[in-house]
Formats: C-alpha cells, sequence, structure tokens
C-alpha cells in the first residue's frame, strides 16, 4: 500500500506528541496536519475532509477526544480514528470504541508502535473501503437488471402486436396485454400454465410446430381468426446460442383491416370483369345473330344491331378509360395541372358539347350563368369532363321534352354549378348510392340508357381532389340536381382562406 | 293437336340481351314477349300465358333471377314453364351459381343455366328439348 500523500491529522495539546508524531508518519511519506484541541481538530477535519486516518488525544480543553471522535465518525465512517492517551485504561478504551474508535495506542509509545498501529488501520480501511464498493457495485448492477427485465416486460405489454411465449414442456410462460385481448381465456391463467388451456387450436398447433421445428431456423405462419378480427400469427422457436430449444414464441398481428381491403379490392375486380363482360357479350352477341343468319346481313336490321354494338363498344371503351383514370387516382399517379379558371366558360363548353344529344330527345338544355363568378384553381380536363357528365346523365335520365337547367354561380367563397332535370330522378336509396363505383339504378327506363357507372365516381374524386364537394338531391319522377361547389380564388390569386377552411 | 305458336318470355335488364334473343327466337318461328325486369314480367305473364321463360339471373340484385323462377314455379298457373336462367355473374363475383347436378338445378328452380353469352345454336336446342317435354307432360 502507498501511503505517499495520505493525510493524517493528529489532534493532541501536547506539542511534543503533535510534533513526535509529525516527524514519525511524515518519513513514512504521509502527509500530516496537527490541532491542539478537540475544536480545531473538528475545525481542520471539516475544512478538507481529505484525512484517512486521526490521531487523537483524549484529554484536552475546549472539546475532549471522546467527543471529536464521535462528530468525526458521524461525518465519514470509513475514516480511521485511533486514540492516543496516557490515561490507558480498560473502560476508556471500551468507551472509546463504543464512540466510534478504530484502534488504541498507548502513551508513552515508540516510533514503531505508531506506525504499526497506523498502517494495520489503514489497511483495513482500505479494504473495507474495497468491500463495500464491491457490494455497492453487484447492489447496483442487479437493480440495472431487474430494471433492465422490467423494461422489456414493460416494452412487450406495450406492444400491439400479441406476444405468447411457451417452454419447451408446452407450457405457456408468457402473454402480454395485447394477446390478452385477443385471446380472453389466456388473461386468468396463472402462468406457467398448460399450453392445452388455451382453447384455440390452429395456435397451439403452430405453437407445437414452432417448437418441433427446433434449430431448424424457422417461422410457421397461419391466418387465425379471433371473435370477428382476423390475424396473421407468425410462431418461431427460441433458439439458444449453442442450438438448444426452449420453447417458442408466437406474435399476433391484427390483419383485420388489410384483409377486409383485400375483400373489397378483389370485389371491385370482379365488378370490372363483370362491367366488362355484359357490353362484350352484347357486341359478341350481335355479331353472332348476324353471322349467324339469323338476320340478312345487308338488311335494315342488321345495321341497327351493329349500331347496336358499336355504341356498346365505345360504351366499354370510356369505361375503361374512366378506370384506367380511376386508376391513376388511386396509385396517386394522376397528374392535375391546376391553373385559373373561368368556370363559366368551362361549364358554357360542356354545355355546348351535349347540345346536339338534348336536340335529338328534344330536350331545353339552358345554361344560366351570373356575371362576376369568381375564378378557381383547377386542372381544365378534369373539370370539363365533370361538367360533361353531369349534363350527359342529365340528358339520360330525362325523357324526351324535358328540361335541363345549369346555373352557375358563387357565394363569394365558393363557385356553384348547379345541373338540374325534370327527369326520372332517384330514390333515397339510390341517391344514396349515386357515388359510388358501378352503381347504376336499375330500373325499366334505365335498361334502355348505357352507362358504365362511374362516371358519378370520377367526378366526386375530381371535385374532391380539387378541394370541392359534390351533392345530389333528387325524387324518382320529378328530377334530379347535382350541385358542385369549388373554392374561389381569392383576389390575390390564392384560394380564399375562409374558403378553404369551410368544408 | 294443333299446335299454337309458342310464346317465349325473355326477362333481362340488358336491353340488347332482349333484341338480339327476340330477333332470333322470332326468326325461328317463336312469338317473343320481352321485359326488363321480374315485376314487369310477371305482370304480362298472366296475360300472355308464355311457354318458356328466359331470364337473366342478376337485374336490380345479383340474384333477382333465382327469386323470380321461384315465384314462377310457386305460382300454379304457370309451375309447369320451363325457366332458363342466363347469367354473367357465374363464378366471376366469387358466387358460383352454376348447379352442376339436376337435384342443384330444382333448388333453384330452373330447367336451365347458362353462362352468358349462350350460343344460340344451344339456347334453340335447349328451347326445343323443353317445349318438347311440356308437351309430353300434357299429354300424359
Amino acid at each position: 500500500m502507498s501511503v505517499d500523500g495520505t493525510r493524517i491529522l493528529v489532534v493532541d495539546d501536547e506539542r511534543g506528541i503533535r510534533e513526535g508524531c509529525r516527524k514519525v508518519l511524515a518519513s513514512e511519506g504521509y502527509d500530516v496536519a496537527s490541532a491542539e484541541d478537540g475544536v480545531a481538530g473538528l475545525e481542520l477535519f471539516e475544512k478538507s475532509r481529505d484525512f484517512a486516518a486521526v490521531l487523537v488525544d483524549l484529554k484536552m480543553p475546549r472539546m475532549g477526544g471522546i467527543e471529536l471522535i464521535e462528530r468525526i465518525r458521524q461525518e465519514d465512517e470509513d475514516i480511521v480514528l485511533i486514540v492516543i492517551t496516557a490515561y490507558a485504561t480498560i473502560r476508556t478504551a471500551v468507551e472509546a470504541t463504543k464512540r466510534g474508535a478504530d484502534g488504541y495506542i498507548p502513551k508513552p509509545f515508540t516510533p514503531d508502535e505508531l506506525l504499526v498501529a497506523v498502517n494495520t488501520s489503514l489497511k483495513k480501511r482500505a479494504v473495507s473501503i474495497e468491500a463495500r464498493r464491491l457490494r455497492e457495485e453487484r447492489e447496483r448492477r442487479l437493480l440495472e437488471l431487474a430494471f433492465e427485465r422490467s423494461k422489456s416486460k414493460t416494452i412487450i405489454n406495450c406492444m400491439t402486436d400479441g406476444v405468447l411465449v411457451v417452454n419447451r414442456d408446452r407450457q405457456l410462460v408468457l402473454r402480454n396485454a395485447a394477446a390478452g385481448l385477443r385471446i380472453p381465456e389466456c388473461v386468468a391463467l396463472c402462468l406457467p400454465s398448460p399450453l392445452d388451456a388455451l382453447e384455440c387450436a390452429p395456435l397451439k398447433e403452430l405453437l407445437v410446430a414452432a417448437l418441433e421445428a427446433g434449430s431448424r431456423p424457422a417461422i410457421v405462419s397461419k391466418e387465425i381468426a379471433f371473435g370477428k378480427s382476423v390475424h396473421m400469427v407468425n410462431a418461431s422457436p427460441v433458439v439458444e446460442p449453442n442450438g438448444e430449444t426452449l420453447g417458442a414464441v408466437a406474435v399476433l398481428r391484427d390483419i383485420t383491416s388489410l384483409k377486409k381491403l383485400e375483400t373489397a379490392k378483389s370485389m371491385f375486380v370482379s365488378m370490372v370483369a363483370h362491367e366488362l363482360k355484359s357490353p362484350l357479350g352484347a357486341i359478341e352477341g350481335y355479331l353472332n345473330v348476324i353471322l349467324g343468319g339469323f338476320v340478312k346481313e345487308d338488311s335494315e336490321k342488321a345495321r341497327e344491331m351493329m349500331q347496336r354494338a358499336l355504341a356498346r363498344a365505345r360504351a366499354l371503351r370510356t369505361m375503361v378509360s374512366e378506370l384506367m383514370n380511376l386508376t391513376a387516382m388511386e396509385t396517386g399517379n394522376f397528374i392535375v395541372k391546376r391553373s385559373p379558371l373561368e368556370v363559366g366558360d368551362i361549364v358554357a363548353e360542356a354545355v355546348e358539347s351535349c347540345r346536339e344529344k338534348a336536340a335529338a330527345k328534344n330536350i331545353e338544355l339552358a345554361l344560366h350563368s351570373t356575371d362576376g363568378v369568381e375564378e378557381i384553381l383547377a386542372d381544365r380536363d378534369a373539370m370539363l369532363s365533370v361538367f360533361t357528365n353531369l349534363i350527359d346523365n342529365a340528358i339520360k335520365y330525362t325523357p324526351e321534352k324535358g328540361h335541363i337547367n345549369v346555373d352557375v354561380g358563387s357565394n363569394g367563397l365558393y363557385v356553384n354549378v348547379a345541373v338540374c332535370d325534370d327527369g326520372i330522378g332517384m330514390t333515397d336509396e339510390e341517391t344514396e348510392k349515386a357515388f359510388e363505383e358501378f352503381f347504376r339504378a336499375r330500373n325499366q327506363y334505365t335498361a334502355r340508357v348505357a352507362g358504365t357507372g362511374l362516371g358519378l365516381s370520377l367526378a366526386k374524386r375530381f371535385i374532391e381532389m380539387h378541394q370541392g364537394r359534390i351533392t345530389v338531391r333528387s325524387r324518382p319522377g320529378k328530377g334530379s340536381t347535382f350541385t358542385v361547389s369549388l373554392p374561389a380564388l381569392g383576389d390575390d390569386g390564392e384560394e380564399s382562406e375562409r374558403g378553404t377552411n369551410v368544408t | 293437336m294443333a299446335r299454337e305458336t309458342p310464346v317465349i318470355m325473355l326477362v333481362d335488364d340488358d336491353i340488347d340481351f332482349l333484341e338480339m334473343n327476340r330477333h332470333v327466337l322470332e326468326s325461328r318461328g317463336y312469338r317473343t314477349v320481352c321485359a326488363t325486369d321480374p315485376c314487369e314480367a310477371l305482370a304480362t305473364m298472366g296475360t300472355e300465358k308464355p311457354s318458356l321463360v328466359i331470364t337473366d339471373l342478376m337485374m336490380q340484385a345479383l340474384d333477382s333471377g333465382f327469386s323470380f323462377s321461384k315465384q314462377i314455379k310457386q305460382d300454379r298457373r304457370f309451375a309447369n314453364v320451363p325457366v332458363i336462367i342466363v347469367t354473367s355473374v357465374s363464378s366471376r363475383r366469387g358466387f358460383d351459381f352454376t348447379p352442376r347436378t339436376p337435384e342443384e338445378l330444382d333448388a333453384i328452380c330452373a330447367d336451365a343455366f347458362f353462362d352468358k353469352p349462350v350460343p344460340f345454336e344451344v339456347l334453340l336446342a335447349k328451347i326445343e328439348e323443353l317445349l318438347m317435354g311440356c308437351t309430353q307432360e300434357d299429354d300424359t
């Protein structure tokens, strides 16, 4: 043990003792300070607090040795306290030890006796400090370990995926909160519990399969239904680095919404297939009638049939391009080129393009446009297709000699376009579904109208893409009014702030 | 027994299918009555007394044709009228309605079931066969 610089305080009222001790200890390499009574000693101790040992005389003025020992011991449990006194009696020694002294040197003493007493006590002190450090270190490690464990446990419990762990004896040893939500019977189980306590057979099979997969790295997966939700359950063996299988862990992920999406998607695909098949069947049928010789090829009837087939082919083509638009919008590949537009001009263009069709059915098609309607920031092609579609629909579902009014106006925040007809109208049920893909009102009248059932759903998407709204009011036999509202452009060329916030 | 011209009821919400079938059947000497929905068809059947009904399956509802054929078979006036169901639904929407055995055919109250478009020769042969069966039944 190196003593270099180890500080020792000598407190004695006899100057000779103080000096003697200082000389002896300094020669060994100790750094020695001294005080002539208890008060001065305590002052020095409190000032520097780096003494490894204090040699204390018992009989001193102002503050005696016993009191000093007591005071210092309260402050520092490691410091070595050695009593030096001429009144070396068993009674005082016991008393001093009780108050916290480590050793005892009777006066008079030789330099060697002093050094042995000091060195031995300091060694003991070093050992006990080291022991305490080790003890504290161990306690800290244990605390950290416990904390780590509880942290892992908390993390596992907070996972949104359900987690179940079985040991190799097929006992359930861990289940997190999410697993409890999905498999209510496992919440009440005391762990460990036999795997058979679980009711869900596919889950048990999966865990057993993972256990039996052993050291071969394997994930076994299965879709399992828990109540109304569907879960993808992945199970894998828990394998130690030495290849020993400790158990198996299953992770349960809720894929209900994904399944719903999948179903909706395949419903959509089969709907598209059906909608494609009908016009193709009609075209094929007409061709078969003509080619099969059921009608004379050059007759008026054959011509009529070819016209019908052509109309169906055109409708089919429209539907395919509408489908492509729809897909482009869903995948975000639809490019919207926004520019300031005069809505009145676009609507007028749409009305003009529909004039001929309206005239063919003797329908009165009128456009009313208020002056000073604000511009909108929108994609010209998209807007033209929306308004043309609305007017075209109105013509389709209005019998001969009907009326269609197209109104363009604004309330400062929104530009409104209303297409109002006195046609066949829709029931409440039909109105509700009017904007759904492939929805078409089915009745005697609509049976004679060609349509894809995509036009309105596309229009709605276009309008919503422009932060607008499309609504419909309709009564069977009275007619329908479709209203489009689009945010008006403010004076500064920005969409009016209030306008964009109103939804 | 003098045979009257048989009347065939055509029910489909696709006017083109009505049109082409009407034309083909009339070219073979049948008389046809068309309707675009089962209600209209049932109303007409009372007066027209068709010898056979050809109906689409998916009209207002996915399976309108089934309830229609059931209504026909449960009506004492039409119980013996053969019903042919044609459809473009088939297995395309995840629903496979195609009956595979005579029992299944019976269960949907149909005498024949075809996927659209039906080759006209096949349809005509089936009509012939079903009408023949009817006359024989009537004779016995």
